[in-house]
This record gives C-alpha cells, structure tokens and sequence, in this order.
C-alpha cells in the first residue's frame, strides 16, 4: 500500500509534447505501480494454505514426538553426556561453527533428563496447536539443540524436520485444526450467546429466530472495533494483522521453495551418477546391509531387473520434474507417485523417519478445499454427540417458548 | 493476544466468501467491516515490512540454491555470503544415493589391547561391530539412529577428513577420529568385561556385485571379480574420558 504513491516527479507544467511522453510514462509507471499494488495485496489481504500450514506443523510436531519416543531407549548415546560425540567434542565444534545447543549448558545427567521431557512436551503442544506462535519458536530451538548435538548421526530427514521446524515459526500454522483455533471458536461463540442474550433481553419475544441473528452479526463485527475505528489501539491491531499475513505468506513461499529446491537437488544430483543412469542405482541401495530392514524382500525386488530399472529412471524423472509439475494439474499424479515412492523407500530401507519427513512435506501442495473436505469428511463420520447438541441451545431458547403456546392450543382443543 | 488472530479470521471469512474483488482505493463503497485507512506511518511501516519479508524470502531461496548448485561463477564469486547464510542452520544434505549409491557393505571391526600384570600385552579378538549394527536393523520396521547412522556416518566422516595414513591433517580430524574411538570403546566395553587401554579398527568394504546381466551364464564370475579392500587402523589409546 506504501508504493501507491504519484509517481510522476515533475511537474506537469510544460510544452505539449513532452507532456505527451510524460503522461504515456507516468501512465506505465503507474500500471506498474498498481501491478506491484495487486502483488502486495495478495502478500498482505489472506494468509494463503492455512490448512496446509496446520497439516505441516501436526505431521512435523507428531513425527519428531515419535522420533524422540523412538530413540528412548538411546537418548543418552544419541544426545546424552554418555554419548560417543562427547559434551567437549560438541562444543568444541560449536565453537567452529556458530551452533548453539541448550543441550550442552550443563554435562549432569539430570540436566539432560528435563531436556528430553521438555524436548517430548513441546513436540505435544506443538502438534496440538497450544499458543502455536510462542511454542513453535520452542519446538524449533528444541530441534536445532538435538539436531546439532547428534550433527554427526543426522541424515536427510533430520536436516528437514530441522528446516521446517525453523520455517514453521513464520507461519500462522496453529490457526486450523489446532487448540488454539477450539479457543477462539469457543470465545466467539461464548461472546455471541452473551450478546444474544442482551439483546433478546432487550426485545420481545415473537421476533426470536431471526431478528436478534441478524443484529448479532453486525453488533458483533462493527460494534467493539467500529467505535474506536480511528483510535490508535485498532489501527496498531490492524497493522499487526497484516504483518502476521505477510509473515506467514513469505513462510509458506519459503517452505514451498526449499522443498523444491530439495527435490531439484536431489534429481540433478543422481542424474551426475553413472549407475542412476544405467538404471542400476536400485540394485546397489537394495544391497545395502544397512538399509535392508527385510533382506528377502529387498532380494526378491532386486530379482526384477526391468523394474528396478524402471523404477530409477521414474524417481529421477519425478525429482527432477517437481519444480515444473507445481502449478499444473500435474502435480497430483506426481505427488501420488512421490508418495509411493516414499512408502516404499520406508518399508524396504527401514527410514520411515525420513519417509515421513519428505510425504509431510509433500502435502503442503494439496489445496486448502482438500482438507476442508477431509475435514467434512472427519466431522460428518465419528462425532455424533458434538454435532447433535451444537445446533439445539440456538434455536432451543428462542423457538421452544414461542412454539409452546400454539401446541397447547391445538391439544386443548 | 487472541485479538489479532481473531480479527484475522473475520478478515479471511469475509474475503474467502466473496470474490477477491482486488480492493482498490476507487470508488467503490466499503465492505461491513471496511478498514479506513491507516495512518501513514503505519502503512509505510506495513509497506516496508513487505518489501523486507520479500526480499528476504527471496534471498533465502537464492542462497540455498547457490549452496546446493554445482560450482559455478557465480557461486564461486558470493561463496563467503553462502556459507555464512546457509551455514549452520540451513544446511542441506540432500545426496541420499546420490550421485551414486553406495557400492560397498563395510564391515568395521575393533579389537582391544591390555597390559597384563606380568607385564605382556594381550590383544582380544575381533568384535564385528557391523555386524551389530545389521541384525539390530534386520526385521525392525524403524530402526534406530543409533545402528543406521552412528557407526556409517563417523566413518565416511573419518574417511574424508584423514588421509589414507591415518594421519589427522586438521582439528576436525582429530575430534573425528576421537569419536570413532569412542564408538568403538564403547560398544565394546558393552560386549567384553573388563578395561582395556588401546583399540584397533579394521574396516573390510565388501563390494556388491554388478547387476547380473542378461548373459546368466557366469553370475559367480562378476561377484569374485570385486576385490575386497582391508584397511587396518592405527593402535589408538583409550582414555576413560574420552577425550
């Protein structure tokens, strides 16, 4: 809204052809102008995929609990005093690095412990959408203190968990599906049942369904901001609105790039090697004693040389096409595939870490309407008790009075 | 708090119902709950704020593909703003099997050495830590950071700082190789009962067989034609702190 300002900078007093000249460029200038406006307008009006937004911090916030749970049984070899990576030796190499790990404050066992259970609480808000801004900043210096204590046993999906978690602080993600969003619904209604309340204490009784609604709703959205509509305080909240918009508009354009950025990395990474080329890349990885959590299945795959074949070229093909396939039609036969590929590298190499990671990843390109849809979808199926009893209080205090008296009459008759 | 998330929503309901009819300062009459403007230090701030998550975001993506991008002059003649940008919280490692898919299967060892008391040394077999490491994944639907990376990254970490004499050329290299020992020292310690001052590695790489082609006729020819590389370590005391 800063940039629409006059752009012509001198004054229009001057001899008629020039003045033409000028009048054609302040005319392009300001097309440009309002272009940059509607740029901005798009930026600053709607923060774009909330759900998407949601779905990243639940799936990110719900895989690292399960990591942390995971890795119990080895937390003090993996982040611990007792770990092979000594206290000193993490912070030694901090000190060439930059890192910072609330993890290496103190060498005590105990000191550790509360870590963890900290490290296991926060991965549960977060994921539960509980004053989403201030936990997400806790959620991200809690997996940048683990991720930077086991630097040295992090592969690829750590690195991401650790890059979302970090993008995540832009975003508004706690806004859908989320404890925070169950508040604000429930505030609104609660100040709405007040309102009607007052209002239908102050008007009779036959107008009810309709009248104290439809006050209501302006009541409610012009009456407490609309007073003060000039002051200072609404204006602060206005702008601060815009910013958390911004903010988080950038963050979904950031994640949106890093995970292309990844994916184009990875592909024109493979393309580099002769075995991805040769199609027989596959058969190496499913020989990997390592990576072969099921040693008769990875042989019995590696037995069917077209498919393995296959199969190599596509994920090349699919990693390399991501950033293109965006902002088509295309991409849900893509993000289909990935999401295979992703299942089976999960079952038969035993990452499901990673797995998990990258599929997360992939739904922050499914539109906001697919998960309003499974949210329908949710809501309609498993809930009786909520969606019965929500509707009766609303018209139940207004309809049941003013239906009482014809019932009555007619029974008596 | 909740004021500003509140607001927003009213905000997104409205815009989400009606067509984004792109609210130009024209003519047009306000919507129910129309923001009057802001005042004008307000809305420079806001246009400011704008244009810094812009370019910022914009950066950011330029930086980490200049880090990722192959050598290039451009990303020679800004690599000091690189590193400094993606370096340590944006790291990407994004070279799973890339470019090529590890060919090999390695099998580290580590044997232990004692002095007796009557003053002989004696040294103790050879424990196949791998080995540990490959039943502990086998039949496991998620298996642990601790058997897949631990033992597999401190080794491709040792093998590209140290040179092949095992001689550490940097600080890193001595804090590498420090942690092998320790990984070492203490899965052993967990498998043989009582202390030892010195450990020996010895990593044997296996590699796997070539694809067998279509010509089925000598399988048994390709896989005997890999060799298999043996690379004994140097002795390396044990300190009970492991530093």
């Amino acid at each position: 809204m800063g940039t629409e300002q006059k752009p012509n900078p001198v004054p229009a007093s001057r001899a008629s052809q020039p003045r033409v000249r000028l009048r054609a460029c302040a005319d392009i200038a300001g097309r440009l102008l309002r272009r940059a406006g509607a740029v901005t307008a798009t930026l600053t009006d709607r923060p774009v995929s909330l759900y998407a937004a949601a779905v990243l911090r639940i799936g990110y916030g719900l895989l690292y609990l399960v990591f942390l749970l995971r890795e119990f049984p080895h937390r003090d070899e993996i982040w611990g005093p007792g770990s092979a990576w000594t206290p000193e030796l993490a912070k030694e190499l901090f000190d060439q690095t930059g890192w910072v790990s609330i993890l290496t404050l103190s060498d005590s066992r105990a000191y550790f412990e509360v870590c963890y259970a900290a490290a296991v609480v926060t991965s549960v808000l977060f994921t539960l959408g509980w004053r989403t801004r201030a936990v997400s900043v806790l959620f991200a210096a809690v997996v940048a203190s683990f991720h930077a204590r086991s630097i040295f046993m992090t592969d690829g999906g750590d690195n991401l968990i650790l890059l979302m978690a970090v993008y995540l602080v832009l975003t508004a993600c706690g806004r859908r599906w989320s404890l925070d969003a169950r508040r604000t619904r429930l505030q609104a209604s609660e100040g709405e049942a007040r309102q009607r309340s007052t209002s239908t204490a102050g008007r009779t009784g036959p107008t009810g369904p309709t009248g104290p609604a439809g006050s209501v709703g302006s009541v409610g959205s012009t009456g407490p901001a609309g007073s003060a509509e000039g002051g200072l305080l609404p204006q602060l909240r206005r702008t601060r609105t815009t910013l958390v918009t911004v903010l988080h508009n950038c963050g979904m354009f950031v994640i949106a790039a890093q995970v292309c950025i990844l994916y184009g990395s990875a592909g024109l990474y493979k393309v580099q090697g002769s075995s991805w080329s040769s199609g027989a890349a596959l058969h190496y990885v499913l020989n990997l004693d390592l990576f072969r959590p099921w040693p008769a299945l990875s042989l019995m795959a590696d037995g069917h040389t077209t498919l393995i074949t296959v199969v190599g070229y596509l994920t090349v093909l699919l990693q390399v096409a991501f950033p293109f396939v965006l902002f088509g039609r295309l991409k849900y036969p893509v993000l289909t595939m990935l999401l295979g590929m992703h299942l089976g590298i999960a079952v038969f190499m035993g990452l499901p870490l990673f797995s998990g990671a990258m599929i997360i990843a992939d739904a922050a390109f499914l539109p906001d309407r697919f998960y309003r849809f499974l949210g329908q979808l949710w809501r309609r199926t498993p809930q009786p008790a909520e969606a019965v009893v929500a509707p009766s209080p609303r018209e139940g205090t207004v309809t049941v009075p003013s239906q009482a008296g014809p019932v009555a009459v007619q029974s008596t008759r | 708090m909740p004021g500003g998330i509140e607001s927003a929503d009213v905000k997104d309901r409205q815009r989400t119902g009606t067509r984004p009819t792109a609210p130009q300062s024209s003519g047009e009459p306000p919507p129910a709950r129309a923001p009057s403007r802001l005042a004008v230090p307000l809305r420079a701030g806001i246009g400011a704020a704008v244009l810094l998550c812009l370019a910022a975001s914009l950066i950011h993506g330029v930086m980490v593909f200049l880090h990722v991008a192959p050598p290039n002059p451009v990303s020679r003649q800004f690599s000091r703003q690189v590193t400094a940008w993606v370096y340590p919280l944006f790291e990407q490692n994004w070279r799973l099997f890339a470019p090529e898919p590890e060919s090999v299967n390695r099998q580290i060892s580590a044997r232990t050495a004692r002095i007796a008391p009557d003053g002989t040394v004696q040294v103790s077999a050879w424990f196949d830590l791998s080995a540990v490491d490959t039943s502990a994944v086998e039949h496991n639907v998620f298996p642990s950071h601790t058997t897949q990376n631990m033992l597999r990254r401190a080794w491709t970490t040792y093998s590209e700082l140290q040179g092949s004499d095992d001689e550490p050329r940097s600080e890193r290299a001595v804090m590498i190789q420090k942690y092998l020992r320790n990984i070492a020292a203490n899965r052993v310690a967990t498998l043989q009962h009582g202390a030892f001052e010195s450990i020996q590695l010895r990593v044997i790489a296996r590699p796997i067989a070539a694809p067998a082609t279509s010509d089925a006729g000598r399988p048994a020819a390709t896989t005997a034609r890999a060799p298999v590389d043996t690379r004994l370590l140097p002795w390396w005391k044990v300190t009970p702190d492991g530093n």
